[in-house]
């Protein structure tokens, strides 16, 4: 299990989260001082979604899903065609996103919930081309390459207010919300009694599976869940951009979202996505604007943290103010260090 | 029917170059049981080390340039075949010295080393050569086309085919036929005992991951002039390699050339109805084939089966 | 219980250094910015040049950046536009419609462009012009030459500057049907562009009494066209008519010119951009359109010219073409019009620039160009040109057959499908 604080893990809102949510509802007003502007933003609460959403299944699960872009993207192309087709109301139309990446994961966890490990990683890869090439391919739905236009913020009709979400900044606020509401829910996702099962049977299949539990159904379900939240994040980014592209469903940027997790530390804390989309964000807007070159610099951190520091960001952090050793962290982390660490022996 | 027989021609030629890019990512597969991303990335490496070699400014000192680029166009190609994969296997020690820390803990670990490792030197090549695409030029000998059956084929792809086969049966006879190949089998099968023997088991390693990035730098030179060079090749050679390899089956040699083959015809059949859903149909192949048959076609048990 | 604190410290903390870190990174100032603003002068006119750098149309997306730099340095040269220097940002939109969007939000959100200049892939345009459409902000569209950009996608505050695959279908059409053969086959860059394109080339042949026998649709960025040529090998068409762009098209003639293919069938590539056609010389093949020629035989062509190639001394394009030649009368033309309109409103430069007519000298065309204001098109000159067997140096590489004056080669469905927002409905934007 992800290490955390044993009272933090039984409360609905931590302080943390608390702190995280004040910070972040005061962004709008300092952020154009900072060089920065409201879109980022509204990126960087996009992506922190799909990133916690994609930790469902590999720092939570153990799963290695180098496909999960597929989902992102058909969330943000059901929200527009839902808009197009159905009918134009924001709640209905994130529904569809949800509903619509959630049935694409059910249909690939079909497949490939029986393994893991390498060949679950290749698997996803596939459906994950698959996926990004019927999407290209389709162009008289998906408009191809060229993306699919004109999807419209549609605004948040409460019943007795309405709030009109074309302005960066509303849509900022709504994106917030949704965001907080989000991150709660996984919270008590990973610390509920289900979430436990699958940490079990992150640390052994065979031990889980002996103590009755129905190891395929769990890691199905959590990569189905783990899809329909990402395609939610995907309906809201298409909204961000009035339109749904197919590049977030190619291997290269679904590849974004693993360095991203994995240098935040996505692997020992529930946080870590959020760190490393934030840090991922921002280095591409600020460092990209000095050279070319960012993405080298990015991957060069990522790889040094695969070999000498695979709990993250997150992870060190929470080891410098824990005033802990990583050694120690080891011994009483959960089994993700095992996994880093130890290698066979712990399987 | 006669009107696909050019069509199947086409899919085996170009079955057989997916066999020769499978090829390098196999073998790392199959005797060291660790994936290479960076095989994509190596793959295009290759392509441009050679490019650069045969171009208007080689990286020589000023006189040995000229005496380079005054020799024939032939001679010139036949060296930097053996030049560049030489170049990248320079890269490929560097980044098995990195693989050392990952060895013996979760094989993911050494998926996203050479995912990063991947990453970075595409991004290397961006930096270096830019975006726009390059030509890879050939021997006259090998371009232009042919006529046979009424139809203009391209002399080359039927010459880089011929290569992909001779280049297999070489990588065959090394393997099953030489000491060293048996030493390496022996190696992926039970390291402990290979040890025991006195075996130097790191340099063994060393030496076949090397050798299986020289062979992608060596695909990545012979495909060039077909797919043209550009920073994002890489892609376009490690999905059909891990297809490839899931199709045919870890640990199989054959099974790896068979996949190939059917990957090649099912491209180029695909060609002959549907051009523009080509690329699809490799997945549908996977996925086909997977569900019937988990392992592949000619699968072991390996460390795919985690 | 202090673990608890700790972290909480731990994440304020973090949060605080990562806002520092932002601010003291604004400092750098982002992107490649031309800042030039005296104490006390007056506000610059800022643009924002959303050209390709890399991808499918890297090439040609530098040359139009040339062309559009070249007329800002002539404005600021005079003083400025309404004695204001004209200042631009430029980032690279990757050949890539998320990325173009991306750019556009950041250029108009955080850089305060006023005016968004430039395009080659017609998908990369669209998607800017959606976010430049949702803020007011006036976006020129310079080298894209879908029919779509003229009709269902246009847009109150778009101006398209190149010509588009129907007016070079209707120059070069009929005249092939007649005089080669009516068997056709087309050969489609599968995005926008490409569609638009060969639906236009499509219904002048069927117009024109002649036949599609098939459409072959090639994905972006392919490089192996082997499957296509056995294809078209097996049908035996008369002629071949491709919507197929940028490096895409390079390849192809390549390999078509490799194969000894250029001869029969015969072939029409509708429009050739420059940066294409130097990039790979010797496989210049068919009938194809253009707008512009460095060596057409009118006023005013060598000075510009020798003007583009003081500037442009290192690159790897020795001469103007057609694309920087867009970039160049589009920028010009709206400083122009601001100049006129006296003001930077948008409304008014957008008005100034509907009513809008060159004469042919100014254009260095053969005939008078003018804004079509339903469409926002510039209806210009179409050159069509084929392959020089008589150059005059190593940049004469066509030679021009045909001009055809604007009215024959107008995109008459166009005015139909396009559908502009009122002026009232269109946000205010001025600097």
């Amino acid at each position: 299990m992800i290490p955390t604080q044993q009272s933090d893990s039984v409360r609905l809102i931590t302080p943390t989260m608390l702190v995280l949510f004040l910070v972040l509802a005061t962004v709008p007003l300092w952020i154009a001082r900072a060089g920065l502007y409201p879109y980022l933003g509204i990126e960087i609460l996009i992506w922190s979604l799909y990133a916690l959403a994609f930790n469902l299944v590999l720092g939570t699960a153990g799963l290695p899903s180098f496909g999960h872009g597929a989902y992102f993207g058909i969330g943000a192309y059901a929200f527009g065609l839902c808009q197009f087709n159905v009918v134009a109301n924001l709640w209905i139309c994130l529904a569809a996103a949800f509903a619509v990446a959630g049935l694409a994961g059910a249909l690939v966890a079909l497949f490939i919930s029986h393994r893991r490990g390498i060949y679950y990683a290749f698997m996803t890869i596939a459906f994950g081309q698959i996926f990004w090439t019927l999407a290209i391919k389709s162009h008289k739905v998906t408009g191809g390459e060229d993306g699919l236009l004109k999807i419209a913020r549609l605004p948040a009709d409460l019943g007795f207010a309405s709030f009109d979400l074309a302005g960066n900044v509303a849509f900022y606020y709504f994106v917030l919300i949704v965001f907080g509401l989000a991150v709660i829910a996984l919270w008590r996702l990973v610390h509920s009694p289900y979430g436990r099962v699958i940490a079990a049977i992150k640390q052994s299949e065979i031990r889980a599976a002996h103590l009755g539990y129905n190891v395929w159904l769990y890691k199905a379900s959590i990569f189905t869940l783990s899809a329909a939240v990402s395609g939610f994040a995907g309906g809201l980014f298409a909204m961000a951009q009035l339109a749904a592209f197919p590049d977030v469903m190619s291997l290269h940027q679904s590849g974004y979202v693993v360095m991203m997790t994995l240098v935040g530390g996505g692997l020992v804390s529930f946080w870590g996505p959020v760190v490393g989309v934030f840090l991922f964000l921002i280095a591409r807007d600020v460092i990209g604007a000095l050279t070319n070159a960012w993405m080298l610099y990015f991957g060069l951190l990522f790889i040094a943290v695969v070999l000498f520091r695979p709990e993250g960001v997150a992870g060190a952090v929470t080891a410098a103010w824990q005033n802990r050793s990583l050694h120690s962290m080891r011994q009483q982390g959960g089994s993700a260090l095992r996994l880093l660490f130890g290698g066979e022996r712990w399987r | 029917m006669f009107d696909l027989l050019p069509h199947i021609l086409n899919g085996l030629t170009l079955g057989l170059l997916f066999a020769l890019i499978a090829l390098g990512f196999m073998l790392i597969v199959g005797l060291m049981e660790q994936i290479n991303l960076a095989h994509g990335s190596l793959f295009a490496l290759g392509a441009y080390f050679a490019m650069q070699l045969m171009g208007p400014r080689p990286p020589f000192p000023s006189d040995v340039a000229h005496a380079w680029l005054a020799m024939p166009l032939g001679w010139r190609y036949v060296a930097t075949l053996i030049l560049a994969p030489a170049a990248v296997g320079v890269v490929g020690i560097a980044i098995e010295f990195c693989m050392r820390r990952t060895y013996g803990k979760d094989p993911l670990y050494g998926l996203l080393l050479t995912f990063g490792a991947a990453m970075v030197i595409e991004e290397m090549i961006r930096l270096t050569w830019g975006t726009r695409d390059y030509v890879l030029q050939v021997p006259q000998g090998v371009s232009g086309g042919f006529l046979f059956g009424d139809l203009i084929w391209s002399t080359y792809r039927f010459y880089a085919a011929g290569i992909a086969v001779a280049i297999i049966g070489l990588v065959w006879l090394l393997i099953e036929k030489t000491s060293f190949g048996a030493t390496v089998k022996a190696g992926a099968h039970d390291s402990e005992i290979v040890r025991a023997l006195g075996i130097n088991l790191t340099r063994l390693r060393l030496l076949v991951f090397v050798f299986g990035t020289m062979l992608a730098a060596i695909a990545g030179i012979i495909v060039a002039p077909i797919w043209g060079i550009r920073p994002h090749m890489g892609v376009d050679a490690v999905i059909p390699a891990f297809l490839v390899i899931v199709l045919g089956g870890v640990g199989s040699f054959w099974g790896a050339v068979v996949a190939g083959l059917l990957v090649g015809l099912a491209v180029g059949l695909s060609g002959a109805y549907a051009s523009e859903w080509s690329l699809l149909s490799m997945y549908v192949l996977l996925v086909a084939v997977v569900t019937v048959r988990a392992r592949g076609l000619w699968g072991k048990k390996s460390v795919l089966e985690a | 219980m202090t673990k608890r604190e700790i972290s909480r410290r731990g994440v304020l903390k973090g949060s605080l250094m990562a806002s520092a870190l932002a601010g003291t990174a604004s400092y750098f100032g982002p992107w490649k910015e031309n800042r030039v603003w005296a104490q006390g002068a007056a506000k610059p006119i800022k643009l924002g040049l959303t050209c390709d750098a890399s991808g499918q149309y890297g090439n040609s997306g530098q040359d139009d950046l040339r062309g559009i730099q070249m007329a800002i340095d002539e404005a600021n040269a005079k003083g400025g536009v309404l004695g204001r220097k004209v200042t631009w940002i430029t980032a690279d939109t990757e050949t890539t419609p998320a990325t173009g969007s991306r750019i556009a939000e950041r250029f108009i959100t955080r850089e305060d462009c006023t005016i968004l200049i430039g395009a080659v892939h017609s998908g990369v345009a669209n998607a800017i012009t959606q976010v430049a459409a949702k803020n007011g902000v006036i976006y020129l569209n310079t080298n894209s030459s879908a029919p779509s950009e003229a009709g269902e996608n246009c847009s109150r505050i778009k101006f398209v500057w190149d010509g588009n695959g129907t007016n070079f279908s209707k120059a070069s059409v009929k005249n092939a049907v007649d005089s080669i053969g009516k068997n056709w086959m087309l050969l489609t860059n599968d995005y926008v562009w490409g569609h638009t394109t060969s639906a236009a080339t499509k219904a002048q042949v069927e117009g024109a009494g002649g036949k599609i026998m098939d459409n072959l649709l090639v994905p972006q960025n392919t490089r192996d066209f082997t499957a296509y040529l056995l294809k078209i090998q097996q049908a035996k068409p008369d002629v071949v008519a491709t919507a197929i762009g940028g490096d895409d098209i390079k390849a192809l003639r390549e390999q078509v010119a490799q194969l000894k293919l250029d001869g029969k069938p015969a072939w029409i590539n509708n429009q050739q951009d420059w940066p294409d056609v130097w990039g790979a010389p010797n496989s210049l093949f068919g009938v194809f359109g253009t707008t512009w020629y460095h060596k057409l035989a009118l006023p005013g062509v060598a000075e510009f010219v020798k003007k583009w190639q003081a500037t442009n001394k290192e690159g790897s394009i020795p001469v103007p073409g057609n694309v920087s030649y867009n970039g160049y009368m589009a920028t010009r033309e709206l400083l122009r019009a601001i100049e006129r309109a006296g003001s930077t409103n948008n409304i008014k430069i957008i008005k100034e620039l509907e009513n809008l007519k060159v004469s042919a000298t100014d254009r260095m065309q053969h005939f008078d160009a003018y804004m079509d204001p339903v469409t926002h098109q510039m209806q210009q000159t179409i050159y069509l040109a084929r392959r020089n067997a008589k150059p005059s140096d190593n940049t004469d590489l066509y030679e021009i057959i045909s001009w055809t004056e604007p009215k024959a080669a107008a995109d008459t469905d166009a005015q139909a499908k396009c559908k502009l927002t009122p002026y009232e409905q269109v946000p205010t934007v001025d600097s």
